[in-house]
């Protein structure tokens, strides 16, 4: 009989250790949503020239924790005509692979749920079954903006999810391998996967802000058009395990996956100091990187206005969906053309880079002198026959 | 008690809960219903792949089954108009003709999966990713174009139906 880790009988340790892991990713989510829902209205705040949540607490910390006081206590209301198996499951269906996605973020060195040879493909799995809730709460609603919103949910993350899919792919070409800790530990140096693919990032961060329904993307939720999307008839805690924790929590994962496949991980000075020291330090770095990521998708919420449905459309399939493909071709012909040396895809994925950069002002300005040119003669034909 | 008995186990629960949620989707009196029911066969089927040590078809089965399938199943539910009728679907009268179809499908299927009862078997090689790669660009490629075009010529008949208006 093998004795397990700690000398703990292994089938029991294989229970303990599935326990362990589902406790710790439900803290780090549940104060993760703390943390950020307060970040975000403080952010919010300082850009918009206000001072945000302050009174609760020191500098108002303590305002979320109330907030989900307030939910959790909240009476648990369902609308008469909704469906009461599929509007309870719901909010389950959403949450869960948020939850199992934790599994395989490698935090720091060693410190991995379980290190799947899989991992990105997993991670790619569980973030396009978390459309299936969405779509089941605004069908079980029973109400027609939830329907539109549960609807226009589905289109968005599946059309995203493409573009989303090529990126990662490219990054795994480069590395050769799905694991995220093996991921991690091919970028050891300060010229992670970023500098060689920088096209691959930009992409994979825009399909990211419109699979986690974040803004300029929140269709699925707009508040002027749909009242709150597929949330509409939610409340309480059930709201707040769809909206606060699911979009927090996946906003978590996929800027873990930036972290990890573009700028190195828990990788950062200082990693090889100690056995304690080390995975402690790469805990810091992964967080830190991690975190810049979540500022990042705040500053673009607090500045950018929302996308019309057409637009939004028109740039996955016609903008997003050919430049992944043709970047992810490229980086493939030319890893494959010159094995050893990873500077010809650089160059191309710069070269990529600039040309998209530069590209979209200028069909932009095109259109637009279009249009105006339409409408200066529309205007003359008007004054002409009057 | 050892570890060799949760592979038994986990197969037998992973089997009742299959051949159960297969039976829910074709006997439930709602089409979300079955749709979710099918989902929930299909993850059942991911935990079967899982067993037989072939991570890489579960993430995929998940992937493109869960993820994209059944999420268009019920896209396309939802913007069928919903009829004045009741809830039972037209089919559910067939109900024996339907069993003995099953049946006889399945037929063939036993008989194949008993024959390879005695088979040695080997390890499970489905886990990593290159090997399913290289044999499906080099030994399956004509299989693997073929149902390429099969996908484009189906991507193609669904745009010019959208675009006969």
């Amino acid at each position: 009989m093998v004795a397990g880790p700690f000398g703990i009988d292994p089938l029991a340790w294989l229970v303990l250790r599935l326990l362990v892991a589902v406790v710790l990713a439900l803290f780090l989510i549940l104060n993760g949503a703390l943390l950020l829902i307060y970040l975000e209205r403080k952010i919010q705040a300082a850009m918009q020239d206000r001072i945000g949540p302050y009174h609760v607490g020191p500098f108002g910390l303590l305002q979320t924790l109330a907030d989900a006081l307030k939910l959790i206590a909240k009476e648990d209301f369902r609308a008469g005509q909704t469906d009461r198996a599929f509007f309870i499951a719901a909010p389950a269906l959403v949450f869960s692979p948020m939850l199992a996605s934790f599994v395989v973020l490698p935090f720091g060195p060693g410190i991995v749920g379980a290190d799947l040879n899989i991992g990105l493909l997993y991670l790619a799995m569980l973030g396009s079954m978390g459309v299936l809730g969405i779509v089941i709460a605004g069908w079980a609603s029973n109400n027609k903006y939830s329907l539109v919103g549960g609807l226009r949910s589905a289109g968005q993350l599946i059309s995203y999810e493409v573009p989303g899919i090529l990126s990662l792919v490219t990054a795994v070409l480069l590395v050769g391998s799905l694991s995220m800790v093996r991921i991690t530990e091919a970028q050891p140096g300060p010229f992670t996967n970023v500098f060689i693919i920088p096209l691959a990032f930009v992409t994979y961060f825009i399909a990211a802000l419109a699979e986690t329904n974040r803004t300029p993307f929140d269709l699925p939720e707009a508040e002027s058009e749909l009242v709150a999307g597929y949330l509409t008839e939610y409340s309480g805690m059930r709201w707040g395990t769809m909206l606060a924790l699911t979009e927090y929590g996946n906003v978590t994962v996929v800027c873990s996956i930036m972290t990890t496949l573009w700028f190195g991980g828990w990788q950062g000075p200082g990693i090889d100091s100690g056995p304690v020291t080390g995975p402690l330090l790469g805990l810091l770095w992964f967080t830190l990187k991690t975190y810049t990521f979540i500022l990042v998708f705040m500053w673009i919420r607090a500045t950018l206005p929302r996308l019309r449905i057409d637009q939004l459309m028109n740039l996955c399939w016609k903008v997003l969906i050919p430049l992944a493909l043709l970047n992810l071709s490229v980086t493939a012909v030319l890893l494959i053309a010159f094995p050893g040396t990873k500077l010809p895809v650089a160059i191309a994925n710069w070269v990529l880079l600039a040309v998209f950069l530069l590209g979209v002002p200028m069909v932009q300005q095109r259109r637009l002198r279009g249009i105006r040119a339409r409408m200066r003669r529309d205007v003359a034909g008007a004054t002409a026959a009057s | 008690m050892s570890l060799d008995i949760v592979g038994p186990l986990l197969f037998g629960l992973l089997a009742v809960l299959i051949v159960g949620a297969g039976l829910g989707v074709v006997l439930a009196d709602r089409i979300t219903t079955s749709a979710l029911l099918m989902a929930f066969t299909f993850l059942n089927m991911a935990g079967m792949f899982v067993l037989l040590g072939a991570e890489t078809i579960a993430a995929f089965q998940i992937l493109i089954y869960v993820g994209a399938i059944t999420v268009l199943i019920l896209y396309g539910v939802m913007f069928t108009p919903q009829a004045p009728r009741a809830y039972g679907l037209f089919f559910q009268k067939q109900t024996t003709p339907g069993a003995l179809i099953a049946a006889v499908a399945a037929l063939p299927v036993m008989v194949v999966a008993f024959a390879f009862r005695d088979a040695a078997s080997g390890p499970p090689r489905g886990g990593d990713l290159l090997p399913l790669a290289s044999s499906l660009f080099t030994d399956f490629a004509f299989p693997f174009e073929v149902a390429s075009v099969l996908l484009l010529a189906a991507m193609i008949g669904a745009i010019v139906l959208v675009k006969r208006e």
